[in-house]
């Protein structure tokens, strides 16, 4: 097997949970931490046998809160990774970070241990907003961590940015664009809050105690940061998702290609060949299946040719490749043309500005969904 | 086997009216019991509510009639279906008696469908066993109430009974009473026969059972007959009586109740208030008088909520006929809804029923449209009966439309007369008069259009009464009215389902009403999607659903894309279950939401 794919790894360590968070991530667990970092190599060189010919050409470290580890294990663990896997010499290394978790210490640490690119929650710049999410860091405080990440020599960093939270008008949003293009970091991932029904601020809304997102809003903001980071040199390559030309994250761009990806710690998802399969999510259940010598699959999914279909249409519409118009029914997509939801570019349906706030409609309105119609 | 040769002089045949939850069921188990007609081990509450439905909502849907031996007596209990839309069904059962217990709740006093029943029994000419109930309840008020009723019955309060169905007390005296106030029935065992059908049902094993009384002559066990009304002649197979359970008797003599298996499959053959005599020579030349077709008096669209089912409903539609002659279904056709049925119903309560058990003995889903009346429409000499909204002809190309009206009769608390009167003003009422049963209570009298009634009229008498009027009504014939048809238009193209026939004045009422409700409950599309109400071309009421502009999730990574997927499917799979009016998608849910009549209407007559 001749490939490229890509590693993630999953750091279910937080020091506080989010209201809006759903992820596989907890707080007050750190006393696993030495535990979890030796079950991570263990599976690592378990699950690398099965990736044999397959180039890793980038690393993810996602969570959770991966920096609240120490930068000393973390990068002993990229050398597991290394010595495991075939990985290409100038992979892409990301590491998310929280903006309290870092400092210039810390950060030189990670670039020496071999995470070149930094991923930052920033989320919003507004201190109202980051209460509504309750996140614990002040606005400043974003700031210092993006230029202690600088002085530590990062010149590949991505700030995550969240909008529509309660109370956040458009003039707010505004002004988070503004201070974090006044950053110039090299990336901006921007995501509309999505309510998730499994998490405290889902279960508040459910109350009626806060009001969901208004989506007609969130609407507006999106539309605000498309021009926003345009003119200020950003390319929109996904929805979410912009980033300085050539600063396109690989890794997740692996993800939205269907790119073979390994997944490795609790609940992390693997995929390939149209099949996708998770670890256990529960951390313990992980330890202790890893600590048996076992691979911790907690479940899988085969795609028949059906599902690969609508995946594939989906993802290319959502990174702006488009659709090959041969793809798509005669006469389908003529409407959603002429109304301005894609674009016929050359042979390639593309969505425009408005035609990716309503994805799902184009997904379905071309006829995704439905049997393979075109073979892969 | 029964003696059969009781003697006339020996038989009783009664019935109990009473308004609903006034005790009449429990009174008839108490008989039951202090006759030792079931044995106590055999007990169970509601003995002779045979339905599930009837039991569940305390009314009583099918008459029954029950034989009890007592002190040499034959005493047939005729129970009589307990709600307004069965008023005709109650009159038959009234012909076959010779007298009837008025039962009162003793905490309630008099009620609407007390007072019916009572001038119902008193014009069928039967002898009035007048009786409050509850009379250990800690609320009951039996001076007050006797005197009520005395005066009603303009008789002496020491001829009113005091009993408590629920303990038995006063029981034994009730009896007393039925055997020595009411006459014997009287006929010529020698006249050729003449038996008044006062009820008809379908037993899958055994076909068209009838309720039957024997005017005059004999009713052998196995004979052949005629029914008047419908020519049908058959071989009847078993003539008996329930005692409680069904016992076959030799044959029914004059003044005897009991059932009779026709032989017949079909309702429709043997309807109630029919005449049933000997085929041949040795019948009978004229039959008993007061036979009348049943008439449907609220018509509904009743469309499977699955295109799919459509077969099923036209066969759960042709089974329920077999056993209730007075449901009427043709087929619909609905742009919005699909392939249906439109039903007519006696009333509210008759066509809850029939959902109710379309859905629950037939596991069908249904869409109800809103129910509406019969309306006559006129042009020049020419009447045309329009009982579906889709046929009134709109804006105005007729002459006049005639609607159906109803006696009503109101029984309220006098603190409440004012919300009464208001109501029914506001309902297009015409007070006929009324007047103080006591200083507390009155009765009022109104011609009220039965559309009125069917919209929601009902809970709103409740409401504004916290429950303590009571209604009932019967037909009052038809009377002219400026009626009109709305109709809703999505983005310009009228939903059939949702036009609907109202009063001009109340026409921006109902068009608000339904556009403001349809924009809650339309998705958005991708297009601004205009709600409007209109009558003929006239746009009276407009909402409007705004255009969708986001519909994506902003994350999707690795673990995300399955969950994606399954998004998609699932929004699929509701995209498919949607109905398409013109461009529009709208989805089951809100067609049910949008023509849901706030009143439940008789569907809460028991609360």
């Amino acid at each position: 097997m001749n490939s490229t794919a890509g590693i993630y790894v999953h750091m279910p360590f937080c020091l506080t949970r989010c209201g809006y968070c759903d992820f596989n991530a907890y707080a007050g667990l750190d006393g696993l931490k030495p535990r979890y970092l030796r079950a991570l190599e263990r599976e690592a060189r378990l699950a690398a046998p099965s990736w044999d010919g397959a180039e890793i050409a980038s690393v993810f470290l996602g969570g959770g809160t991966p920096t609240t580890m120490d930068p000393e294990d973390l990068g002993a663990l990229l050398r597991t990774l290394r010595t495991s896997f075939d990985v290409a010499v100038d992979a892409e290394t990301t590491i998310e970070a929280n903006p309290d978790t870092v400092e210039e210490a810390t950060l030189a640490g990670l670039q020496e241990a071999g995470y070149s690119r930094l991923s930052m929650g920033a989320q919003s710049f507004d201190p109202a907003v980051l209460r509504a999410l309750e996140r614990l860091h002040a606005p400043e405080n974003v700031r210092r961590a993006f230029h202690a990440a600088r002085a530590a020599g990062y010149s590949n960093v991505n700030l995550d940015l969240i909008y529509g939270a309660h109370g956040e008008t458009l003039e707010s949003w505004e002004r988070t664009l503004g201070e974090t293009i006044a950053l110039a970091p090299e990336h901006v991932s921007a995501y509309a809050l999505t309510i998730e029904p499994a998490t405290p601020l889902g279960r508040a809304v459910a109350r009626g105690d806060v009001p969901a997102p208004d989506p007609d809003v969130q609407a507006d903001m999106f539309q605000l940061a498309c021009s926003m980071l345009r003119d200020a040199g950003y390319g929109h390559y996904e929805i979410s998702n912009w980033a300085r030309p050539g600063y396109e994250c690989r890794h997740n761009l692996g993800y939205w290609r269907r790119q073979p990806y390994v997944g490795l710690g609790a609940g992390a998802h693997s995929y390939r060949d149209d099949r996708r399969w998770w670890n256990v999510r529960p951390p313990e259940e992980y330890l202790t299946t890893v600590e048996r010598g076992e691979l911790p699959v907690g479940g899988e999914e085969r795609l028949d040719p059906g599902d690969a279909y609508l995946e594939e249409v989906f993802l290319r519409l959502r990174i702006l490749e488009g659709v090959p118009s041969s793809w798509i029914e005669d006469g389908r997509a003529d409407p959603y043309v002429a109304s301005g939801l894609l674009l016929d570019d050359g042979g390639a349906l593309v969505p425009t500005e408005r035609g990716m706030l309503l994805l799902n409609e184009l997904v379905l309105g071309l006829g995704a969904g439905g049997a393979a119609r075109t073979p892969l | 086997m029964w003696d059969v040769t009781t003697e006339t002089s020996r038989i009783r045949n009664f019935c109990i009216v009473a308004h609903i939850d006034h005790g009449k069921s429990t009174l008839a188990d108490r008989l039951l019991e202090a006759t030792h007609t079931v044995a106590d081990r055999d007990m169970r509450a509601q003995y002779l509510d045979k339905m599930d439905l009837e039991r569940e909502r305390g009314i009583t849907i099918k008459a029954q009639s029950v034989r009890l031996l007592h002190d040499g007596y034959e005493l047939n209990l005729i129970d009589t279906p307990g709600h307004v839309d069965f008023t005709y069904e109650v009159s038959r059962s009234l012909e076959a008696c010779e007298g009837a217990v008025l039962l009162v709740d003793a905490a309630q006093g008099l009620e609407a469908q007390t007072l019916a029943n009572y001038h119902l029994a008193r014009d069928a000419g039967l002898v009035i066993v007048p009786a409050l109930n509850k009379i250990d309840l800690p609320a009951a008020e039996p001076e007050q109430r006797t005197k009520e009723l005395a005066n009603l019955l303009d008789c002496e309060p020491s001829e009113i009974l005091h009993i408590s169905a629920k303990s038995g007390e006063g029981v034994d005296e009730l009896l007393a009473a039925v055997i020595d106030w009411v006459p014997p029935p009287v006929g010529d065992a020698t006249a050729p026969l003449q038996a008044l059908i006062f009820d008809s049902m379908f037993d899958p094993y055994r076909g068209v059972i009838t309720y039957v009384r024997v005017q005059q002559g004999v009713l052998p066990s196995r004979a052949r007959i005629k029914m008047f009304a419908t020519r049908v002649e058959s071989e009847a197979e078993e003539t008996g009586v329930n005692a409680p359970e069904p016992t076959p008797v030799p044959d029914l003599g004059p003044g005897e109740v009991g059932y009779l298996v026709t032989g017949l499959k079909d309702v429709h053959q043997a309807k109630v208030g029919d005449t049933i005599t000997l085929a041949g020579k040795l019948g009978a030349n004229e039959p008993l008088p007061g036979y009348r077709e049943p008439r449907p008096m609220v018509w509904s669209g009743l469309f499977p909520a699955d295109g799919g089912d459509y077969a099923d409903l036209r066969d759960a539609l042709d089974r329920l006929k077999l056993s209730d002659a007075a449901l009427h279904f043709e087929p619909e056709t609905s742009q919005a809804l699909g392939f249906g049925f439109r039903c007519g119903f006696l009333g509210l309560l008759h066509m809850d029923i029939v959902k109710e058990r379309l859905e629950r003995e037939f596991d069908l889903e249904l869409i109800a449209t809103a129910p509406n009346v019969e309306f006559h429409v006129f042009r020049g000499d020419e009447m045309t009966i329009v009982h579906n909204p889709a046929e009134m002809p709109p804006g105005g190309d007729h002459d006049r439309v005639e609607e159906p009206v109803v006696y009503a009769t109101i029984i309220t608390p006098a603190e409440y007369l004012g919300a009464v009167l208001g109501l029914c003003q506001e309902r297009r009422g015409e007070l006929v008069d009324m007047s103080y049963l006591t200083p507390e209570r009155v009765e009022v009298h109104y011609v009220l259009p039965m559309a009125e009634i069917v919209f929601d009229f009902f809970d709103q008498l409740k409401s504004g009464t916290r429950g303590y009027a009571s209604l009932d009504y019967e037909p009052w014939g038809y009377q002219e009215a400026n009626l009109v048809r709305v109709d809703v238009l999505l983005h310009g193209e009228p939903v059939d389902a949702f036009s609907t026939i109202v009063h001009r004045d109340k026409a921006y009422t109902y068009g608000k009403q339904m556009t403001e409700r349809l924009k809650e409950l339309i998705p958005r599309q991708l297009f601004d999607v205009a709600v409007q109400a209109a009558i003929g071309s006239k746009i009276i009421a407009r909402e409007t659903v705004k255009a969708k502009r986001k519909d994506v999730l902003a994350k999707c990574y690795g673990g995300d894309i399955t969950r994606k997927r399954k998004l998609l499917e699932t929004q699929k799979k509701g995209k498919e279950r949607m109905r398409r009016v013109g461009r529009v998608d709208v989805p089951q849910e809100a067609f049910i939401q949008a023509l849901r009549v706030d009143d439940g209407g008789s569907a809460k007559v028991k609360k």
